[in-house]
């Protein structure tokens, strides 16, 4: 039989050879590195908010400030005895779970990524710290705790933590903003990218595209075969992009470790994070293919 | 291949002009009407709008003005898949072949029924069996770049009558072939008519036209005269082609 020797079927739109296809995969190939990296940028903004959050619901800190007194000694102690006071208003409480005082030690740490090592909290006027923290669910009257500790011990002040949070949740949120802003203008650039390729693209194949439409082939049957070529674009491209963002997310999370301060080392990214990133070459696969389909439909309208 | 849907007329046009962009028209109210199984050459001198007009007949073009039914329906109202369907149905033979160069004479005489979405092993058997008929079993996998005009017009020939299309157009398509294969593309028009085609052929041949007694439409000054084959006969079978 004459047809078994019938060699492999070509293609009647030669896409695989457009010029503009190496352009096209290496605008995704960056496209999805930059969403990589700043997608990677928004959840961990959004964990940091998250432990942030977390740790600062169900929980105070009281603050004793240091007595000034020409008698440095009898200033500490005084400073300490208030502490103490300040302590056993604060465990007398129903709604108080654990009062921790903290220690020199403790002071010393938290005071280290500012003043450095060799400082030594005990020849410096610090203010006396107290972790307070509540039980689950409890409401809490700050007011009138404030007042109770304002008579039983003078220098010490209630923080809710309410006032540095909101700030910093508003920086968060104007940085998760700004990334958001920064994720749909990648999509926008790629998709407008893909648009002109295609057009240009079909410019160069529209003897072909009029016989196939002369053969009765209808918009869709061209529209689908952009749409495969594009989405493996997109598809590889995406692969290429993600390969560049891992390494280049470790290497930013790693260097945001060694900022510290406790902030910057809350954040965090999830397994569904991850898995979130990982499919991006399969987002930018299916939003090729959808912008290539729909290009070659919207253009094909103008041809008889 | 008749379906009682159908008007008896494949294609009706009434008053009907084309032209260019700004320029003046080069077909000017073409009255036509030609019915389901018969068979015409077209005819007129170089640039006469025998093109033009086939090209509104294979919906390539619509008419500057005037009405174009074609299978019943008027190409200005219809939509783009409605109008890919209709296509579907008509066979061209372009002057020029049109052919996919890049394509090997097997998947160029196979595009009409890939477009349809027909079985691979259909579309196989039946392609091999037309290129066997065309004497094209040795090019079958050849790229068309390759062949020569006469055996890219039987190509551009196979491709035309693959689908067993309700009306089959053909522009010269006997004008780079031997009388043989010539006498032997005629017969296979002559088969498909009988079979109920509607054919139209656009020809300077003298021969074809004194060969084969069918009715002529002329084409001169813009306008559209029929001659059917006693006035051919009559006339000595010249009308200024």
């Amino acid at each position: 039989m004459v047809y078994k020797t019938i060699t492999t079927r070509k293609k009647e739109l030669p896409l695989q050879d457009d010029s503009s296809n190496l352009f096209l995969q290496v605008m995704i190939s960056i496209a999805v590195f930059l969403f990589g990296v700043t997608l990677a940028g928004v959840l961990s903004i959004n964990s940091m908010l998250e432990t942030w959050n977390n740790s600062i619901l169900g929980s105070l800190t009281v603050q004793v400030m240091p007595i000034n007194d020409v008698n440095e000694e009898q200033a500490k102690a005084q400073t300490l005895a208030q502490q103490e006071k300040a302590v056993e208003l604060l465990r007398a409480k129903n709604e108080v779970e654990k009062v921790t005082p903290l220690n020199n030690e403790q002071l010393q740490k938290l005071i280290q990524p500012w003043l450095g090592d060799g400082i030594d909290v005990k020849d410096l006027p610090m203010p006396r710290l107290i972790d307070v923290k509540l039980k689950k669910g409890v409401e809490v009257d700050f007011m009138q705790w404030a007042e109770e500790l304002a008579q039983a011990a003078p220098q010490a002040s209630l923080d809710n933590h309410k006032l540095w949070l909101n700030k910093l949740i508003k920086f968060a949120d104007g940085l998760k903003l700004l990334a958001l802003t920064v994720l749909v203008l990648v999509v926008l650039i790629t998709s407008g990218a893909i648009f002109y390729c295609t057009q240009t693209s079909l410019g160069l194949h529209k003897y072909i595209i009029e016989i196939l439409h002369l053969m009765g082939a209808k918009d869709t049957y061209v529209a689908q075969q952009y749409a495969k070529r594009t989405a493996w674009l997109g598809l590889i491209g995406g692969i290429y992009g993600l390969i560049l963002a891992i390494p280049t997310i470790f290497i930013i999370a790693n260097l945001a470790k060694q900022i510290e301060g406790g902030i910057i080392s809350e954040a965090r990214l999830s397994f569904l994070d991850w898995s979130v990133i990982f499919s991006l070459p399969i987002l930018s696969m299916v939003i090729a293919m959808i912008t290539a389909y729909y290009t070659v439909k919207k253009t094909l309208e103008k041809f008889m | 291949m008749k379906n009682s849907n159908y008007p008896d007329s494949i294609i009706e046009m009434q008053n009907v002009g084309i032209r260019y962009g700004q320029g003046a028209e080069v077909l000017s109210d073409i009255k036509l009407s030609l019915k389901r199984g018969s068979f015409h050459f077209l005819t007129g001198k170089s640039g006469a709008g025998k093109t033009s007009l086939l090209s509104m007949m294979y919906l390539a073009q619509k008419p500057s003005r005037g009405i174009v039914n074609v299978f019943g329906k008027n190409v200005n109202f219809t939509n783009r898949d409605a109008l890919a369907m209709l296509r579907r149905k008509i066979g061209v033979v372009f002057q020029d072949f049109r052919l996919l160069d890049h394509l090997s004479a097997f998947d160029n005489v196979a595009l009409p029924l890939r477009v349809c979405g027909m079985d691979e092993r259909e579309v196989k058997k039946r392609v091999t069996e037309l290129l066997q008929w065309v004497e094209l079993e040795k090019h079958i996998n050849a790229p068309t770049s390759t062949l020569s005009g006469g055996e890219k017009q039987r190509v551009a020939i196979a491709r035309a009558v693959i689908n067993r299309p309700e009306l089959l157009l053909a522009d010269e398509p006997t004008g780079n072939v031997d009388n043989d294969i010539a006498a032997k593309l005629m017969k296979l028009f002559v088969e498909l008519n009988k079979l109920g085609t509607t054919v139209v052929i656009a020809t300077h041949s003298d021969k074809l036209i004194t060969d084969f007694a069918y009715p002529r439409l002329h084409l001169q000054n813009k306008a559209l005269r029929i001659y059917r084959p006693i006035d051919v006969l009559n006339s000595g079978g010249n009308h200024g082609i």
